[in-house]
């Protein structure tokens, strides 16, 4: 095992690679009772046309598989329930699927060994069959109804419609109710064998445990585990430049009105290579411009223009999209205020400064939240592919010049609109 | 973890020294009898005194300040406790180990900035800011059948008992919105400030005797203070025979709330008994509703109990079809059945317990949920970390059935969704 540091903040970090490709992560902490494992393969909704495992052709999924899969990874051959196992020691477990991720978890204070060996067991004992695929089929679908209920999850599945014209993030992570009934046991078992194997996963814990017991379980579960075939081969599409549609306007089941943005601009704009350095210079403009102690925050604020704001910057291969997503009553105006800010930007030293400063004390106070620790390793080793350990020096190093010159090169103008309206102003205007 | 409590007559300081957390938190916490027409009120003041002070005259003024102090955070919620509101003023700063001496001190100031010294002039609220204030209250209250799970849960109380404080709505109302003004709400904050019951809790790796020094110079306070009435609210029988109420909605799923009464506990039943038996009953994954309800039969994608001990009930929530109403309610009725006839196994009562210990050991990971813990003893006058995990541990089956016969189910509300 290698001792890496977080530069600054004082924490240790272990890590190794195992010979079949598993990455292990772990930071164990002296001070804290619980423990939150995390076991992720590589493997989310985005990716829907590969190669499977032993085939040589590149074949089409159903939307939503990954997903699928996750649900029915909790199927044990022998009748078992993991959430059973889990609740025994009084442990609490869970999965999640992302674009680009699948994660099992589990968290607790008890039994870590135990939990860490039966999550690495378990999570690599797929038993699907055609009758308990069948039976899920019901769950899912009605997963998939909860969701378009949730006018937040409706606006964030439709700005990235709007945004991607080929790239499978367009497509919502559980699919449509449609496409549920075209997956089968065969489906479920070729995504297994093609993605959860050593070399395309990784494992993350923090918290209240022993380095050396957890090598030796992980090694004694999945040491001598051989990957079935070399780096899985994904058919990645090519995204073009153009947003696919720059204004989307629909009607739901909501009080309020709500919008989104999308800012679409092509990865060579920038003259930064590096992404993880690149993504700290975008957030720290969107920081400056749209953040709580932004001039434009206190514009809107003092006029009602807003009852909630939020923004990320979003990544695909090629591109950055800056998103904005608000609930207004009046859409327009408040668009307008934003595309204000876009066409008149100034930074300052002492915002930039200020900024850093909280980023750094964000950095800092993360450790205390092992969940939130799991989860930006999870992300950083997602996005960039490794763990970041000097981010605060990162942060330090920005720039007021070279973050000018970042934002002088953006472009605002490919950009998608959503605007979700209540379902009786619709109706009126009609 | 050491916990220490300095009574000084006006008000209480709870202090707990752990070194589990980078950060310091302070809470300082006001409390009355609720008025249901004061709510709103109460609602407006905290986004009122989280907006500007004297010192800091615009939001932006106060973000910067915040940020400055190494992002200190500051947060005001209401929240009702039984009979009480209570408003908890929350200050999360990083320990100056991790920034610079004085910091802490400098955030305590800030915050005490925020609470006594807000933007007033000639006894009035400034109008400006109360009026974006209420007027994103309006939003909000005009939108509140968005948030569906909340507003179900708000209609089965008021179809409960539209008289007690269960059907307080916690968001407001829109009529008593109107009737604020910048006086009236700065005579509000004078009596919330002078006749709310008090008590500060800190929480962090700090030096006891320096920040009881600090505290008492700081927030030297002269009034005195006592609690009459009981945290608890009356026991209410359920009705003999439950009713079922509905309202339409838009959404495609349905949301069905059961309201359950709960009568005739003693304490020891309250604190111990009631607790394993939610869990058994509804709480997790592996609980007898989401086992029987949703993986056995498929009714529905999430279900669970929820205990309110100061309010004497126990709400089951459930997402589901409209069709499948009726089975729900009735298949979550056998189980509460079966529970009254021991239809449950020790297994079950072990892993519940381990949860309940579980969940003891991960509220200490957390510095509100330990202020949360250490309030809810002082007020309650609740047993300690060690008495109740031991005394948990002994409760037996007979006792779990003796608590499930008391439960009973009154109201079942249902936002019915649109049928598929």
């Amino acid at each position: 095992m290698k001792k890496l540091k977080f530069e600054k903040i004082d924490t240790d970090c272990y890590v190794e690679t195992l010979e079949n490709g598993l990455d292990i992560i772990l930071i164990p902490y002296q001070n804290k009772k619980d423990y939150y494992i995390s076991y992720v393969a590589k493997f989310g909704s985005e990716v829907n046309t590969f190669i499977p495992a032993g085939g040589k052709k590149y074949k089409k999924y159903s939307n939503g598989v990954a997903h699928f899969l996750e649900h029915k990874k909790f199927e044990q051959s022998d009748g078992t329930d993991p959430f059973q196992f889990f609740a025994e020691s009084g442990t609490g477990a869970n999965a999640f699927t992302s674009f680009d991720s699948t994660q099992y978890v589990c968290y607790g204070t008890k039994k870590f060994e135990k939990n860490l060996e039966y999550l690495l067991k378990y999570v690599n004992a797929p038993y699907f069959t055609d009758e308990n695929v069948e039976k899920e089929k019901g769950i899912i679908k009605e997963e998939i109804k909860r969701q378009k209920d949730i006018p937040e999850w409706v606006l964030e599945m439709k700005i990235r419609e709007a945004v991607y014209r080929e790239h499978p993030r367009r497509i919502s992570i559980a699919g449509e109710v449609e496409d549920i009934d075209g997956i089968t046991k065969e489906e479920l078992y070729d995504c297994y064998n093609t993605f959860y194997q050593p070399n395309n996963m990784f494992l993350v814990a923090v918290g209240n445990f022993s380095i050396e017991s957890a090598m030796a379980i992980i090694k004694k579960e999945l040491g001598t585990k051989v990957n079935t075939q070399g780096k899985a081969r994904i058919r990645r599409v090519k995204e073009s430049k153009n947003v696919a549609n720059p204004d989307m306007q629909l009607s739901l089941n909501v009080k309020i009105p709500k919008i989104a943005l999308g800012y679409k601009m092509p990865f060579e704009t920038f003259q930064i290579k590096d992404h993880v350095e690149l993504d700290l210079y975008l957030n720290m403009f969107a920081s400056l411009l749209f953040g709580s102690s932004s001039l434009f925050k206190e514009r809107v604020r003092n006029n009602n223009l807003m009852t909630s704001f939020y923004y990320e910057w979003e990544t695909i291969k090629g591109y950055k999209t800056l998103l904005i997503f608000a609930e207004t009553e009046n859409p327009e105006l408040l668009i307008g205020e934003v595309e204000k800010e876009l066409q008149n930007i100034e930074t300052t030293v002492d915002d930039i400064e200020r900024i850093k400063k909280v980023w750094i004390s964000n950095e800092v106070k993360a450790i205390d939240y092992i969940e939130s620790m799991v989860s930006s390793i999870i992300e950083d080793k997602i996005s960039y592919n490794k763990v970041i350990f000097n981010r605060v020096d990162l942060i330090k190093k920005i720039h007021k010049k070279k973050l000018d010159e970042i934002i002088s090169k953006m472009d605002f103008t490919n950009r998608a609109k959503v605007i979700l309206l209540p379902n009786k102003i619709i109706t009126k205007e009609q | 973890m050491e916990y220490v409590e300095k009574n000084f007559g006006s008000y209480k300081l709870h202090m707990i020294k752990t070194n589990k957390f980078k950060t310091i938190k302070v809470r300082i916490s006001f409390r009355n009898q609720i008025k249901k027409d004061e709510i709103t009120m109460r609602n407006i003041l905290s986004n009122v005194l989280t907006y500007s002070s004297k010192k800091y005259q615009t939001k932006r003024d106060l973000i910067i300040e915040a940020q400055n102090l190494y992002d200190a955070s500051i947060y005001i919620g209401n929240s009702r406790y039984g009979n009480y509101i209570n408003t908890d003023v929350n200050l999360t700063v990083l320990n100056d180990k991790y920034t610079e001496e004085g910091n802490y001190e400098k955030a305590i100031d800030f915050l005490k900035e925020l609470v006594y010294n807000p933007n007033i002039s000639g006894n009035k609220f400034s109008k400006k800011v109360l009026d974006i204030v209420k007027k994103d209250a309006l939003t909000s209250l005009e939108g509140i059948k968005e948030d569906s799970t909340y507003y179900s849960i708000v209609r089965l109380y008021e179809e409960m008992d539209s008289e007690s404080p269960l059907s307080y709505r916690m968001c407001g109302y829109i009529e008593d919105l109107e009737k604020i003004n910048t006086s009236n709400l700065y005579q509000y904050y004078k009596d919330m400030i002078n006749k709310d019951l008090m008590d500060i809790f800190i929480v962090g790796d700090i030096d006891f005797l320096e920040t009881e020094e600090m505290i008492k110079e700081k927030f030297e306070l002269k009034t005195f203070k006592k609690s009459r009435v009981s945290y608890y609210l009356p026991e209410k029988k359920a009705r003999s025979k439950k009713i079922y109420v509905k309202e339409d909605d838009e959404n495609a799923q349905s949301k069905l709330s059961i309201g359950c009464r709960i009568y005739g506990l003693s304490s020891y039943e309250r604190n111990y008994p009631l607790t394993l038996y939610n869990i058994i009953l509804g709480v997790g994954s592996d609980s007898k509703l989401f086992t029987e309800v949703r993986e056995k039969n498929l009714l529905c994608y999430v279900i669970n109990s929820v205990l309110n001990k100061l309010d004497n009930t126990l709400i089951i929530r459930a997402g589901i079809d409209k069709e499948n109403i009726k089975k729900t309610v009735d298949l979550s009725n056998l189980q509460m059945n079966l529970m009254k006839k021991g239809k449950f196994s020790e297994e079950d009562i072990n892993k519940a317990k381990e949860f309940f210990s579980t969940s003891l050991d991960s509220m200490l990971e957390s510095e509100s949920s330990i202020i949360d813990f250490y309030f809810m003893m002082d007020i309650l006058g609740l047993d300690n970390l060690d008495v109740r995990r031991k005394k948990m541990q002994e409760v037996t089956k007979s006792e779990i059935i003796k608590v499930a016969k008391k439960i009973k189910m009154d109201t079942v509300y249902c936002l019915e969704g649109i049928k598929e």
